[in-house]
Protein backbone atom coordinates (compact mmCIF):
# COMPACT_ATOMS: atom_id res chain seq x y z
CA UNK A 1 0.00 0.00 0.00
CA UNK A 2 2.87 2.35 0.81
CA UNK A 3 4.36 1.68 -2.56
CA UNK A 4 1.06 2.41 -4.27
CA UNK A 5 0.83 5.76 -2.41
CA UNK A 6 4.36 6.67 -3.40
CA UNK A 7 3.69 5.77 -7.03
CA UNK A 8 0.47 7.81 -7.03
CA UNK A 9 2.33 10.80 -5.60
CA UNK A 10 5.02 10.34 -8.23
CA UNK A 11 2.40 10.27 -11.00
CA UNK A 12 0.79 13.46 -9.63
CA UNK A 13 4.07 15.31 -9.35
CA UNK A 14 4.94 14.33 -12.92
CA UNK A 15 1.91 16.12 -14.24
CA UNK A 16 2.48 19.29 -12.15
CA UNK A 17 6.31 19.86 -11.85
CA UNK A 18 7.87 22.73 -13.98
CA UNK A 19 10.83 22.23 -16.31
CA UNK A 20 13.22 24.48 -14.34
CA UNK A 21 12.78 22.44 -11.19
CA UNK A 22 13.57 19.35 -13.26
CA UNK A 23 16.79 20.82 -14.68
CA UNK A 24 18.03 21.77 -11.23
CA UNK A 25 17.20 18.45 -9.67
CA UNK A 26 18.54 16.20 -12.50
CA UNK A 27 22.25 16.29 -11.56
CA UNK A 28 21.33 15.94 -7.89
CA UNK A 29 19.04 13.01 -8.61
CA UNK A 30 21.54 11.24 -10.82
CA UNK A 31 24.26 11.37 -8.18
CA UNK A 32 22.08 10.66 -5.17
CA UNK A 33 19.96 7.77 -6.52
CA UNK A 34 22.55 4.99 -6.25
CA UNK A 35 23.52 5.96 -2.68
CA UNK A 36 19.99 6.11 -1.24
CA UNK A 37 18.57 3.35 0.88
CA UNK A 38 15.06 1.96 0.93
CA UNK A 39 13.90 4.54 3.48
CA UNK A 40 14.64 7.32 0.95
CA UNK A 41 12.75 5.61 -1.85
CA UNK A 42 9.91 8.17 -1.69
CA UNK A 43 12.35 11.10 -2.03
CA UNK A 44 14.18 9.43 -4.89
CA UNK A 45 10.89 8.65 -6.56
CA UNK A 46 9.84 12.25 -6.20
CA UNK A 47 13.19 13.43 -7.52
CA UNK A 48 13.19 11.03 -10.40
CA UNK A 49 9.60 11.68 -11.21
CA UNK A 50 10.35 15.37 -11.62
CA UNK A 51 12.91 14.43 -14.28
CA UNK A 52 10.42 14.28 -17.09
CA UNK A 53 9.33 17.77 -17.96
CA UNK A 54 7.30 19.64 -20.47
CA UNK A 55 8.71 21.59 -23.35
CA UNK A 56 6.46 24.16 -24.87
CA UNK A 57 8.07 25.25 -28.11
CA UNK A 58 5.67 26.86 -30.52
CA UNK A 59 2.60 25.86 -28.54
CA UNK A 60 3.33 22.12 -28.61
CA UNK A 61 3.76 20.39 -25.30
CA UNK A 62 5.80 17.23 -25.05
CA UNK A 63 6.45 15.03 -22.10
CA UNK A 64 8.97 12.34 -21.40
CA UNK A 65 8.21 9.00 -19.91
CA UNK A 66 8.36 8.70 -16.15
CA UNK A 67 11.01 6.26 -15.03
CA UNK A 68 11.77 4.92 -11.60
CA UNK A 69 15.35 4.38 -10.57
CA UNK A 70 16.23 0.69 -11.02
CA UNK A 71 16.81 -1.37 -7.92
CA UNK A 72 20.43 -2.34 -7.49
CA UNK A 73 19.81 -6.09 -8.05
CA UNK A 74 17.23 -5.72 -10.82
CA UNK A 75 19.92 -5.85 -13.49
CA UNK A 76 21.24 -9.12 -12.13
CA UNK A 77 17.73 -10.52 -11.95
CA UNK A 78 17.04 -9.45 -15.53
CA UNK A 79 20.31 -10.95 -16.74
CA UNK A 80 19.54 -14.15 -14.86
CA UNK A 81 16.06 -14.27 -16.37
CA UNK A 82 17.29 -13.80 -19.91
CA UNK A 83 20.06 -16.33 -19.46
CA UNK A 84 17.61 -18.94 -18.21
CA UNK A 85 15.25 -18.14 -21.09
CA UNK A 86 18.13 -18.64 -23.49
CA UNK A 87 19.04 -21.96 -21.86
CA UNK A 88 15.44 -23.13 -22.06
CA UNK A 89 15.08 -22.17 -25.72
CA UNK A 90 18.43 -23.77 -26.46
CA UNK A 91 17.18 -26.97 -24.86
CA UNK A 92 14.00 -26.91 -26.92
CA UNK A 93 15.97 -26.58 -30.13
CA UNK A 94 18.64 -29.09 -29.06
CA UNK A 95 16.09 -31.92 -29.14
CA UNK A 96 15.57 -31.46 -32.88
CA UNK A 97 19.31 -31.05 -33.43
CA UNK A 98 19.94 -34.34 -31.65
CA UNK A 99 17.36 -36.06 -33.87
CA UNK A 100 19.19 -34.75 -36.92
CA UNK A 101 22.51 -35.86 -35.47
CA UNK A 102 21.13 -39.36 -34.86
CA UNK A 103 19.91 -39.59 -38.44
CA UNK A 104 23.22 -38.26 -39.70
CA UNK A 105 25.16 -40.94 -37.78
CA UNK A 106 22.81 -43.67 -38.97
CA UNK A 107 23.23 -42.50 -42.56
CA UNK A 108 27.01 -42.41 -42.22
CA UNK A 109 27.11 -45.97 -40.87
CA UNK A 110 24.79 -47.18 -43.60
CA UNK A 111 26.90 -45.50 -46.28
CA UNK A 112 30.01 -47.22 -44.85
CA UNK A 113 28.20 -50.56 -45.01
CA UNK A 114 27.20 -49.89 -48.61
CA UNK A 115 30.80 -48.96 -49.49
CA UNK A 116 32.02 -52.29 -48.07
CA UNK A 117 29.33 -54.10 -50.04
CA UNK A 118 30.39 -52.19 -53.15
CA UNK A 119 34.02 -53.34 -52.70
CA UNK A 120 32.90 -56.94 -52.21
CA UNK A 121 30.71 -56.72 -55.32
CA UNK A 122 33.58 -55.30 -57.39
CA UNK A 123 35.82 -58.18 -56.27
CA UNK A 124 33.15 -60.75 -57.08
CA UNK A 125 32.58 -59.23 -60.51
CA UNK A 126 36.30 -59.24 -61.31
CA UNK A 127 36.73 -62.82 -60.13
CA UNK A 128 33.73 -64.02 -62.12
CA UNK A 129 35.03 -62.30 -65.26
CA UNK A 130 38.39 -64.05 -64.83
CA UNK A 131 36.60 -67.34 -64.26
CA UNK A 132 34.55 -66.88 -67.42
CA UNK A 133 37.71 -66.18 -69.43
CA UNK A 134 39.44 -69.25 -68.00
CA UNK A 135 36.44 -71.46 -68.68
CA UNK A 136 36.39 -70.06 -72.24
CA UNK A 137 40.06 -71.05 -72.63
CA UNK A 138 39.16 -74.55 -71.36
CA UNK A 139 36.61 -75.03 -74.16
CA UNK A 140 39.03 -76.75 -76.66
CA UNK A 141 39.97 -79.22 -73.92
CA UNK A 142 36.32 -79.89 -73.21
CA UNK A 143 35.80 -80.54 -76.94
CA UNK A 144 38.72 -82.98 -76.83
CA UNK A 145 37.06 -84.73 -73.91
CA UNK A 146 33.90 -85.08 -76.02
CA UNK A 147 35.94 -86.55 -78.85
CA UNK A 148 37.65 -88.91 -76.42
CA UNK A 149 34.29 -90.07 -75.22
CA UNK A 150 33.11 -90.76 -78.78
CA UNK A 151 36.32 -92.64 -79.54
CA UNK A 152 35.98 -94.67 -76.37
CA UNK A 153 32.43 -95.58 -77.39
CA UNK A 154 33.69 -96.64 -80.84
CA UNK A 155 36.44 -98.68 -79.15
CA UNK A 156 33.91 -100.35 -76.94
CA UNK A 157 31.77 -101.31 -79.97
CA UNK A 158 34.85 -102.68 -81.72
CA UNK A 159 35.72 -104.69 -78.60
CA UNK A 160 32.18 -106.16 -78.50
CA UNK A 161 32.43 -107.14 -82.19
CA UNK A 162 35.83 -108.69 -81.63
CA UNK A 163 34.53 -110.63 -78.71
CA UNK A 164 31.57 -111.94 -80.71
CA UNK A 165 33.85 -112.91 -83.64
CA UNK A 166 36.26 -114.70 -81.36
CA UNK A 167 33.40 -116.68 -79.85
CA UNK A 168 32.21 -117.72 -83.34
CA UNK A 169 35.74 -118.77 -84.22
CA UNK A 170 35.98 -120.85 -81.07
CA UNK A 171 32.70 -122.63 -81.83
CA UNK A 172 33.76 -123.44 -85.43
CA UNK A 173 37.12 -124.72 -84.22
CA UNK A 174 35.46 -127.06 -81.76
CA UNK A 175 33.15 -128.35 -84.49
CA UNK A 176 36.09 -129.07 -86.76
CA UNK A 177 37.93 -130.80 -83.92
CA UNK A 178 35.01 -133.19 -83.35
CA UNK A 179 35.03 -134.28 -86.98
CA UNK B 1 -2.63 -12.95 -25.76
CA UNK B 2 -0.06 -10.14 -25.84
CA UNK B 3 -2.45 -7.24 -25.27
CA UNK B 4 -4.78 -8.78 -22.71
CA UNK B 5 -3.38 -6.82 -19.79
CA UNK B 6 -2.28 -3.68 -21.61
CA UNK B 7 -4.65 -1.36 -19.69
CA UNK B 8 -3.55 -0.45 -16.15
CA UNK B 9 -5.72 -2.16 -13.59
CA UNK B 10 -7.14 -0.40 -10.59
CA UNK B 11 -5.04 -0.90 -7.48
CA UNK B 12 -2.07 -2.47 -9.27
CA UNK B 13 1.36 -0.85 -9.20
CA UNK B 14 3.54 -0.08 -12.17
CA UNK B 15 6.01 -2.66 -10.97
CA UNK B 16 3.32 -5.31 -10.78
CA UNK B 17 2.12 -4.45 -14.28
CA UNK B 18 5.65 -4.56 -15.58
CA UNK B 19 6.38 -7.93 -14.00
CA UNK B 20 3.13 -9.31 -15.39
CA UNK B 21 4.02 -7.97 -18.80
CA UNK B 22 7.49 -9.52 -18.65
CA UNK B 23 5.99 -12.84 -17.56
CA UNK B 24 3.45 -12.82 -20.34
CA UNK B 25 6.12 -11.91 -22.92
CA UNK B 26 8.30 -14.78 -21.77
CA UNK B 27 5.34 -17.14 -21.94
CA UNK B 28 4.59 -15.87 -25.44
CA UNK B 29 8.17 -16.47 -26.58
CA UNK B 30 8.07 -20.00 -25.17
CA UNK B 31 4.70 -20.70 -26.78
CA UNK B 32 5.95 -19.30 -30.08
CA UNK B 33 9.04 -21.49 -29.99
CA UNK B 34 6.95 -24.57 -29.24
CA UNK B 35 4.49 -23.72 -31.99
CA UNK B 36 7.29 -23.24 -34.50
CA UNK B 37 8.76 -26.60 -33.57
CA UNK B 38 5.37 -28.28 -33.65
CA UNK B 39 4.44 -26.68 -36.96
CA UNK B 40 7.62 -27.81 -38.65
CA UNK B 41 6.71 -31.45 -37.78
CA UNK B 42 10.40 -32.14 -37.61
CA UNK B 43 9.99 -34.43 -34.60
CA UNK B 44 7.57 -36.82 -36.26
CA UNK B 45 9.28 -36.76 -39.65
CA UNK B 46 12.69 -37.47 -38.16
CA UNK B 47 11.22 -40.16 -35.92
CA UNK B 48 9.59 -41.82 -38.92
CA UNK B 49 12.87 -41.64 -40.85
CA UNK B 50 14.72 -43.29 -37.97
CA UNK B 51 12.10 -46.06 -37.74
CA UNK B 52 12.33 -46.73 -41.49
CA UNK B 53 16.12 -46.88 -41.26
CA UNK B 54 15.89 -49.46 -38.46
CA UNK B 55 13.53 -51.58 -40.59
CA UNK B 56 15.94 -51.39 -43.53
CA UNK B 57 18.91 -52.41 -41.41
CA UNK B 58 17.82 -56.05 -41.35
CA UNK B 59 17.65 -56.16 -45.16
CA UNK B 60 21.04 -54.47 -45.45
CA UNK B 61 22.68 -57.01 -43.11
CA UNK B 62 21.11 -59.88 -45.05
CA UNK B 63 22.40 -58.44 -48.33
CA UNK B 64 25.90 -58.08 -46.91
CA UNK B 65 25.79 -61.69 -45.67
CA UNK B 66 24.71 -62.91 -49.11
CA UNK B 67 27.50 -60.98 -50.81
CA UNK B 68 30.12 -62.47 -48.50
CA UNK B 69 28.79 -65.99 -49.23
CA UNK B 70 28.93 -65.21 -52.95
CA UNK B 71 32.55 -64.18 -52.69
CA UNK B 72 33.39 -67.45 -50.87
CA UNK B 73 31.58 -69.44 -53.58
CA UNK B 74 33.55 -67.55 -56.26
CA UNK B 75 36.81 -68.48 -54.51
CA UNK B 76 35.77 -72.15 -54.46
CA UNK B 77 34.93 -71.95 -58.18
CA UNK B 78 38.42 -70.61 -58.84
CA UNK B 79 39.97 -73.56 -56.97
CA UNK B 80 37.84 -75.99 -59.00
CA UNK B 81 38.81 -74.29 -62.25
CA UNK B 82 42.50 -74.63 -61.40
CA UNK B 83 42.03 -78.35 -60.66
CA UNK B 84 40.17 -78.85 -63.97
CA UNK B 85 42.93 -76.99 -65.83
CA UNK B 86 45.56 -79.27 -64.35
CA UNK B 87 43.72 -82.47 -65.20
CA UNK B 88 42.56 -81.43 -68.65
CA UNK B 89 46.13 -81.13 -69.90
CA UNK B 90 46.43 -84.97 -69.85
CA UNK B 91 43.58 -85.32 -72.33
CA UNK B 92 45.85 -84.70 -75.33
CA UNK B 93 47.96 -87.79 -74.58
CA UNK B 94 44.82 -89.80 -74.07
CA UNK B 95 43.51 -88.75 -77.43
CA UNK B 96 46.74 -89.72 -79.24
CA UNK B 97 46.68 -93.16 -77.60
CA UNK B 98 43.06 -93.70 -78.57
CA UNK B 99 43.76 -92.66 -82.14
CA UNK B 100 46.50 -95.25 -82.37
CA UNK B 101 44.24 -97.90 -80.87
CA UNK B 102 41.44 -97.23 -83.29
CA UNK B 103 43.65 -97.35 -86.36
Amino acid sequence: MAATGDDAAAMDSISKAPAAHLAALNPAASTSVPAEGPEDAADSLAAASRRPGTNSDGGVETAEEAVEPAEPDINELCTDMFEKMAVFLQGELTATCEDYRLLENMNKLTSLKYMEMKDISINISRNLQDLNNKYASLQPYLDQINQIEEQVSALEQAAYKLDAYSKKLEARFKKLEKR
Amino acid sequence: MASADAQPRFGQSVKGLLSDKVGSCSGDVIALTRQVLKGSRSQELLGQAARNMVIQEDAILHSEDSLRKMSIITTHLQYQQEAIQKNVEHSKHLQDQLRHLLK
